[in-house]
């Protein structure tokens, strides 16, 4: 990093932070769903009757929320406020959270 | 040469997920030297690794729902039944969270990350995060196939 971009703004665009914050969200809930479909058999039942598979409506849910929640924060520039570092840092925790919560609840649980 | 309709989708999905890894990877090598000149190449990037993880889901998915219940049977009566309980189902989620992370990348890469410090590091972190949740994914796609050859190998020598 030179200079110039040290000194200048590190402010991210409407849309770039609010889908950054809509990934992160996304992020967490797609390891909620897992495990609630894990844990109550009758919810995993509800979903594969909505598309005939469970984990296609796993999909769906997923990518619904990340570009709505997307749109939404852009629109009302809500993660616009939010440091971007932070918004960076949130990201890769959501992401470390997740991850780590899936493999630790289907090894364990 | 007999290459079915499922192997061809199955190697589909694994060629499109490293394809999209190393696309990632190279968004990640141009953004740590983001200028002007390589702005358009890190965007292009981008897109590619985007539409690889799409095809890859895709593919990925067809697979999963019309081939893997066999597999998965088989898997369970051999001697790796964790290559599903722990590999398969945190794969299949996983990846969400790997092509969430690609259908991301090419929106931040609209910002100038030559001149914008935190734009840089959010691209060179999300790129980085797919390449390992990537790496990760791929590297439990090989474990679920040889638990499915150890359960037909130990069927096919008695011992099962």
């Amino acid at each position: 990093m030179n200079a110039t971009m040290a000194q200048q703004s590190p402010k991210l665009t409407a849309t770039t932070s609010g889908f950054v914050l809509a990934a992160a969200v996304a992020a967490l809930f797609n390891t909620a769903l897992a495990w609630a479909r894990d844990a109550y058999t009758p919810w995993n039942g509800i979903m594969k009757s909505l598309t005939g598979n469970a984990w296609t409506a796993h999909c769906l849910a997923d990518l619904v929320l990340f570009v709505g929640l997307g749109l939404i924060f852009t629109k009302t520039r809500a993660a616009e406020k939010i440091d971007p570092n932070r918004l960076t840092v949130a990201l890769i925790g959501a992401v470390a959270i997740g991850a780590l919560g899936l493999a630790l609840w289907f090894a364990f649980v | 040469m007999n290459v079915s309709a499922s192997d061809a989708v199955l190697l589909a999905h694994a060629g499109f997920g490293v394809t999209g890894c190393l696309a990632a990877l190279w968004v990640f090598l141009e953004a740590l030297h983001a200028e002007p000149g390589n702005a358009a190449r890190i965007r292009a990037a981008a897109l590619v690794t985007a539409v690889s993880m799409a095809a890859a889901w895709i593919c990925g998915g067809y697979w999963y729902v019309h081939f893997y219940p066999a597999e998965k049977a088989l898997i369970l009566s051999g001697p790796w039944p964790f290559a599903h309980n722990l590999f398969m189902e945190t794969k299949e989620h996983l990846f969400l969270i790997t092509g969430m992370l690609a259908f991301l990348l090419p929106v931040t890469t609209r910002e100038k990350l030559f001149s914008n410090a935190a734009a840089r590091k959010l691209v060179l972190s999300v790129a980085a995060l797919i390449v390992v949740t990537g790496l990760a994914v791929e590297g439990a796609g090989a474990v679920i196939e040889h638990g499915a050859k150890v359960s037909l190998l130990r069927g096919a020598k008695g011992d099962r």
